[in-house]
């Protein structure tokens, strides 16, 4: 049994299990709520309910009063849900955000085919138009497999009925293996989405800086092209890095781009360049790459960072000591099981970094 | 036309918006007097703000939520207070050894929350920006509460037992109490970014677990639920008092590159000094609790090592590096507790808390917890201790110990890669030799010696005669200057400190409650 859980004032919904905490509902569905100790004490979590039936649980009498009760607020690290609610939190609304309803969805695959030696472009044509915000990810079914994997969209909106992935190989993967060698031409495969907060703030006016680390160019090349197609007319950096020559795939399309757009600025850089790769870009990776780009002072942009978690850390590192925070950085980390299994302990300083 | 009308009256302002108001909406520039008058003292520390509005609100609590909130907290604690009364449930703790812990904590802690709430009133008068001013007298308030709900909680104890009759008199005059009082006065009378730096982060984000934890999971484990209730009181105002850290250090980093390095030396010596102060936690853990929670290394492990490394580990980003010396704090972990045992079992007599030696059980738990020193180095001092109190020689040190210039605490602690052998250091400052127990106290010396040599210490106050009643004549015949200062610290003398298990609390303990003396 589980109950549809709606946070205001973002009019995001999540599910929560029988049992299950509101605020582990949520943060494991990607919304993040304020909270510290994580059972009853401090009342970080607070909220307001604003319709519905919760049992208030182990809360402290000394974190939730008896008026506070008597008014319907809860502590989301304890509260849990006894029919459908809707609370209001003290999060602030993202006004650049679209809400699109998530739903089950079946593509065929209509291109499946080498970007490079490790990532696959899979095309997926849809019975209907599929509506997302550029930068967002879907979650796809792995046969046998209770576990979706998550994979961004590659192309911009507004294509309709068609979507592309780019899939990198993961050694020993289960999902990514079966996505390369056993899916062909013609054959459904099954997905949910459209998920993530990774978009693009358009509200805000700084120019722009993308970082992408291998397959991880595929939600900034959709925010991009989505961007241009608009008419964007503030400064676009996109940083992309790779490992040699082979990897560096979209190059001509991103080249074409840059000449055709004034504004649009694609710099490629790659970490192992081989002889053979005739290269005379920057040598070394993304993160030393943008400092190199932008002499080391960030000041006055935006950061769309995309890709394996190390290098995440290592562009907020360099960002950061170039004097961007945390309200100007915006990620999304390609996380797989192996991540997830080995995640390095955090502490409470960073909300969404 | 007819205005449609609203259907729900006007609409009700959010959390938000009402803190909002509250804040931002109530502050201004001065017009006639230069701002710089106005604000005279967030400027020098050399920490420079460009924009008060990047400033993020840790927490948004109103002030007519906060007095309903803290109204209501207030009466629930009383009412356990009371019943605790009723039942008598000084008496349900597991034994009145365990009592000497609340005497460290009353006498040594709750004026810390008095200073706090003094110190966060300055703070709160100095800040340009008026969010930070109005979350650092929200916190003057709060701590001015805490000491209040501690003296009152923790005072049925004084009905019983002894020590706990003056904390207030003690806190400004006793030895080792100088050690916290110092340490705050330190914070207190350095600039408004040290003062939040100092107690908001470094002591109440990174280091506070350490204190609270111990103190009430203790209470909970012996059985003292009055002290458990005021810490669940507490710990509802204590969350708003981290974020805040969290929220003034990376306000500062973000501000300017120029403050970084300032930043780092503030963390540098407040860990070093919230550390050594944390010695006498680590005593209260390993030694006075009968029924023991978990051993100070355990603890820091947890805490520091690995709560510290994270929060380190993301600080990193900004380019700050964990703090200096704390690897020399890891290497101590197996030792600290029974170093500082050792100080106060020496001069316990002038102490306003009892000291004794451990039980067999107890070693074997010190044993196991510290199998690379515990036997090897602490043990064979115990047993000798022990032997020599049953042949009615009791050890008690009668000469003055040698204090460190900065943390203030007995030179008893040893040198980093050697445990046998106690660690000296030593700086020349016009024409004088300053002593310190080791190179993070040195250090902070160092950095500033024209503030630590006006050191009040205690031992060489009472060398130069500072530390006598008035009107006592100390050239009278006979006159016995240690006696002295015990009547100038407020002790009732042959009650309040001492060997336990010659202690009145122990022979009252024994006939009030017909339980042994020392818990098994
Ligand atoms: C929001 C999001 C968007 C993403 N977008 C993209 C994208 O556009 N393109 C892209 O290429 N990738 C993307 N990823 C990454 C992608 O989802 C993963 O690479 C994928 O899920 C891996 O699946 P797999 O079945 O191949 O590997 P998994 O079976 O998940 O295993 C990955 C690795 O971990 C090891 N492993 C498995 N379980 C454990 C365990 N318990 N402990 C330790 N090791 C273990 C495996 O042996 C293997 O080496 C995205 C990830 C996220 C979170
Ligand atoms: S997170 Fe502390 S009460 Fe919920
Ligand atoms: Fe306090
Ligand atoms: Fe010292």
């Amino acid at each position: 049994m589980s109950y549809r859980l709606t946070i205001e004032p973002l009019g995001q919904t999540v599910e929560a299990e029988e049992g299950q905490t509101m605020l582990d509902a949520c943060l494991r569905a990607g919304v993040w709520l304020p909270h510290a100790c994580g059972h009853g004490l401090c009342a970080t979590c607070k909220v307001q309910i604003v319709d519905g039936e919760i049992e208030n649980g182990s809360a402290s009498p000394f974190a939730l009063m008896d008026f506070e009760r008597d008014e319907g607020r809860a502590l989301a690290c304890c509260a849990t849900l006894q029919s459908d609610v809707t609370i209001e939190a003290d999060i602030d609304e993202d006004p650049d955000a679209r809400h699109v309803p998530v739903r089950d969805f079946i593509g065929v695959v209509t291109a499946h085919s080498d970007l490079s030696p490790t990532i696959k472009g899979i095309t997926l044509e849809l019975a209907e138009d599929f509506d997302f915000q550029a930068g967002q990810y879907i979650q796809v079914h792995i046969p046998h497999d209770e576990a979706p994997r998550a994979f961004s969209l590659a192309n911009p909106p507004g294509t309709g009925r068609r979507i592309e992935l780019n899939v990198r190989r993961v050694p020993d993967g289960k999902g990514t293996a079966w996505l390369h060698d056993d899916v062909k031409v013609g054959d459904p495969i099954r997905f949910a989405g459209p998920f993530g907060r990774f978009f693009v703030r358009t509200s805000d006016p700084k120019p722009l800086i993308f970082i992408a680390g291998g397959s991880g160019l595929s939600s900034p090349r959709s925010m991009i092209l989505d961007l241009l197609q608009r008419g964007e007319t503030r400064v676009i950096t996109l940083i992309h890095g790779a490992r040699n020559r082979s990897e560096l795939y979209y190059r001509e399309e991103l080249a074409a781009l840059a000449t055709a757009y004034s504004n649009f600025h694609y710099v490629p850089a790659l970490s192992e360049p081989s002889e053979a790769c005739e290269w005379s870009g920057f040598s070394g990776h993304a993160h030393e790459a943008a400092a190199a780009h932008f002499g080391g002072d960030f000041r006055e942009h935006r950061a769309y960072l995309c890709g394996p978690p190390p290098m995440i850390e290592a562009c907020i590192r360099t960002l950061m000591q170039g004097r961007l925070f945390e309200r100007d950085i915006f990620t999304e980390k390609f996380l797989t099981s192996a991540d997830a299994a080995q995640g390095v302990a955090r502490s409470p300083l960073f909300r969404t970094l | 036309m007819n205005m449609p009308a609203a259907p729900n009256g006007p609409k009700k302002l959010s959390l938000k918006e009402n803190y909002a108001l509250l804040t931002r909406g109530l502050g201004w520039d001065t017009s006639y007097e230069d701002m710089d008058k106005a604000f005279p003292l967030d400027k020098f520390e050399g920490i420079r703000i460009h924009d008060w509005e990047k400033w993020e609100d840790p927490f948004r609590l109103t002030m007519d939520a906060y007095w309903k909130y803290q109204g209501e907290k207030e009466r629930k604690l009383y009412a356990i207070v009371d019943a605790f009364q009723q039942n008598n449930g000084q008496f349900n703790v597991v034994d009145a050894r365990y009592i000497n812990t609340l005497k460290l904590f009353l006498t040594g802690v709750s004026p810390l929350e008095y200073a706090a709430h003094r110190g966060f009133a300055m703070a709160g008068r100095n800040f340009r920006g008026t969010s930070a001013r109005i979350a650092c007298q929200m916190q003057a308030i709060d701590e001015l509460r805490h000491a209040q709900t501690q003296a009152h909680t923790i005072s049925q104890y004084n009905k019983f037992f002894n020590g706990l009759h003056d904390p207030g008199h003690m806190h400004d005059r006793v030895w080792y109490l100088s050690v916290p009082k110092s340490y705050f006065e330190d914070a207190m009378t350095a600039g408004p970014f040290e003062f939040v730096t100092a107690i908001s982060f470094s002591f109440e984000y990174v280091l506070t677990n350490l204190l609270f934890m111990p103190f009430m999971s203790g209470a909970a484990y012996n059985g003292d639920m009055a002290t458990v209730t005021f810490g669940f009181s507490a710990q509802s105002d204590e969350s708003r008092h981290m974020t805040l850290g969290l929220e003034v250090v990376k306000f500062i980093l973000e501000q300017d590159p120029a403050n970084i390095p300032i930043v780092q030396r503030w963390l540098d010596k407040w860990f070093w000094r919230g550390y050594r102060l944390l010695g006498l936690v680590s005593m209260m853990m390993d030694y006075m609790l009968p029924r023991r929670v978990m051993s100070w290394a355990e603890a820091w492990e947890m805490y520091f090592e690995q709560n510290g490394g994270a929060l380190f580990n993301d600080l990193a980003r900004y380019g700050i590096r964990m703090p200096k010396y704390h690897d020399v704090a890891s290497m101590e972990k197996h030792r600290l507790s029974h170093e500082v045992w050792g100080i106060f079992y020496n001069y316990t007599h002038a102490a306003a808390f009892h000291t004794w030696v451990p039980e067999q059980a107890e070693m074997e738990w010190l044993a196991s917890k510290y199998p690379e020193t515990f036997d090897r180095l602490y043990r064979p001092r115990l047993e000798y201790w022990r032997a020599q109190q049953e042949q009615g020689k009791r050890f008690y040190n009668p000469t003055l110990p040698m204090l460190c210039q900065t943390c203030q605490i007995p030179m008893g602690f040893t040198e980093p890669d050697d445990p046998t052998k106690i660690c000296y250091r030593e700086s020349d400052y016009r024409d004088n030799k300053f002593h310190f127990c080791s190179d993070g106290c040195k250090d902070i010396f160092d950095n500033e010696p024209e503030k630590y040599v006006q050191s009040w210490l205690p031992v060489h106050q009472i060398y130069q005669g500072n530390c006598f009643r008035p009107g006592v004549d100390p050239t009278a015949p006979g006159f016995d200057p240690l006696a002295e200062v015990l009547l100038y610290y407020g002790y009732h003398v042959g009650e309040d400190g001492g060997e336990y298990l010659d202690s009145p609390d122990r022979r009252n303990w024994e006939q009030w409650t017909g339980k042994p003396a020392v818990a098994t």
